[in-house]
């Protein structure tokens, strides 16, 4: 027999917390589904400086566990580490088979399922993945400790990952496309005045080599078109994101980069479906405009449960 | 932790993993990791429904750098699948499901 609930949130992330503590604090049966453990990207993220009401810098996985707690002292259900392995989203009563056993259903959905770290598609790339590929500082920097490292990529979280990840690197080479950091100016200029740090402006990678585990990487430099092998102990990437819709293929439209559109009631073009945080085709991507999504998305469900009874 | 994963040390490699007469899945985990603390629960649950068939082990990496080196593990979680005494199949690594757990051992016994 199915669970039934009022709403169904799908994603764990700041957005789909911020969705189930207004969805219980107003009363509705909600229940958050998420694949790993709740928090999202912020729970990877090492240090959060922007977030407002934390005048020192907040740990990530830190702020996560709030949000969670927070969303939980209402009264929802956070189902951790688990799949969706059937559903039906078109249906007035929506319905979810999580690990090919526990059946819930619910009126209202909120698909809050973020993005993920953008891989770079080069040659070498799925062979070294775990073998000297990363795209998590805080999972994989200490298996880096006293190693020559490089990091792709010259946004905010490439800069500020470096910068967590010279704790354990003897040095780091950034590689960056342009001629300066995408990042913050404060964060950039800490890194450029960090004695670890050095910068490849104008490069690009090119390839991953090695034997078993990752040797070198080649790079172009974009000026010149010249390539050359950099040896390496390890290489980060931080070149962006792509949002994880792949539960919303065939369901809702998706745009050209695979983001959802809305309105802005979060509403998508499926009655009772509602669409929250990065996956969400928008031009900016935070902390603060995912809880914003979270937040609208709620009110717009319950305005929908109470108009659709 | 379920009954059916245990944690093993560098030093018990060769005689758990390597010798073992059934197939045998190894995760490397570390602190500090999310992905790691998500992969437990799912690791679990299928250690469970392979019970008596196949070997479920985790190792804590920060514990057996020289191991990890050895084997060319560099990020956590990595889970590798044994049979024979041989690494078989391709690595997971990272954000992992459930079912891409239960796939790679369903194909190691198959």
């Amino acid at each position: 027999m199915a669970e039934r609930f009022d709403l169904v949130v799908v994603g764990a992330g700041p957005a789909g917390l911020t969705a189930a503590i207004y969805g219980s604090r107003s009363r509705l049966r909600t229940i958050v589904l998420d694949e790993g453990m709740p928090g999202g990207q912020v729970k990877t993220t090492h240090k959060v400086s922007n977030y407002p009401g934390f005048p020192e810098d907040v740990k990530g996985a830190e702020l996560a566990g709030l949000f969670s707690k927070q969303a939980e002292r209402f009264g929802a259900r956070i189902a951790r580490a688990v799949e969706i392995t059937k559903m039906d989203l078109a249906s007035r009563e929506k319905s979810f088979v999580l690990d090919e056993d526990e059946e819930i259903t619910g009126r209202a959905v909120i698909v809050a399922t973020g993005a993920k770290p953008r891989a770079l598609g080069l040659p070498g790339e799925d062979t070294f993945r775990g073998r000297g590929i990363s795209y998590c500082a805080t999972c994989d920097g200490a298996y880096f400790e006293g190693k020559d490292i490089h990091v792709i990529g010259g946004g905010n979280s490439a800069v500020e990952e470096s910068l967590f990840l010279t704790q354990f690197s003897r040095s780091l080479t950034i590689i960056h496309q342009f001629d300066e950091f995408q990042a913050e100016p404060g964060t950039a200029k800490e890194a450029l005045e960090n004695p670890k740090i050095k910068v490849m402006w104008s490069h690009e990678p090119r390839a991953f080599l090695g034997e078993t585990v990752l040797q070198q990487l080649r790079v172009e430099n974009l000026k010149t078109k010249q390539t050359s092998e950099l040896d390496t102990d390890g290489v980060f990437v931080f070149v962006g994101m792509v949002p994880r819709t792949e539960l919303l293929k065939g369901v809702v439209p998706l745009d050209r980069w695979g983001c959802v559109e809305t309105d802005d009631s979060m509403q998508t073009s499926v009655p009772g479906l509602f669409a929250a945080g990065d996956i969400r085709a928008k031009k900016f991507r935070q902390i603060t405009t995912a809880v914003a999504d979270g937040t609208i998305a709620a009110l717009a469900a319950q305005k929908y449960l109470r108009e659709t009874r | 932790m379920s009954e059916n994963v245990r944690e093993i040390q560098a030093t018990q490699y060769e005689t758990e993993v390597l010798a073992a007469p059934e197939p045998v899945v190894l995760d490397f985990f570390s602190t500090e990791c999310p992905p790691c603390e998500a992969l437990a629960p799912k690791f679990e649950a299928v250690a469970d429904q392979f019970k008596g068939r196949v070997r479920f082990f985790k190792i804590f990496r920060q514990g057996n750098r020289d191991l990890a080196a050895k084997l060319a593990v560099t990020s956590s979680p990595t889970l590798l699948f044994y049979k024979g005494g041989k690494e078989v199949g391709s690595r997971l690594t990272g954000d992992i499901k459930r079912s891409e757990i239960k796939q790679t051992v369903e194909a190691m016994l198959a």
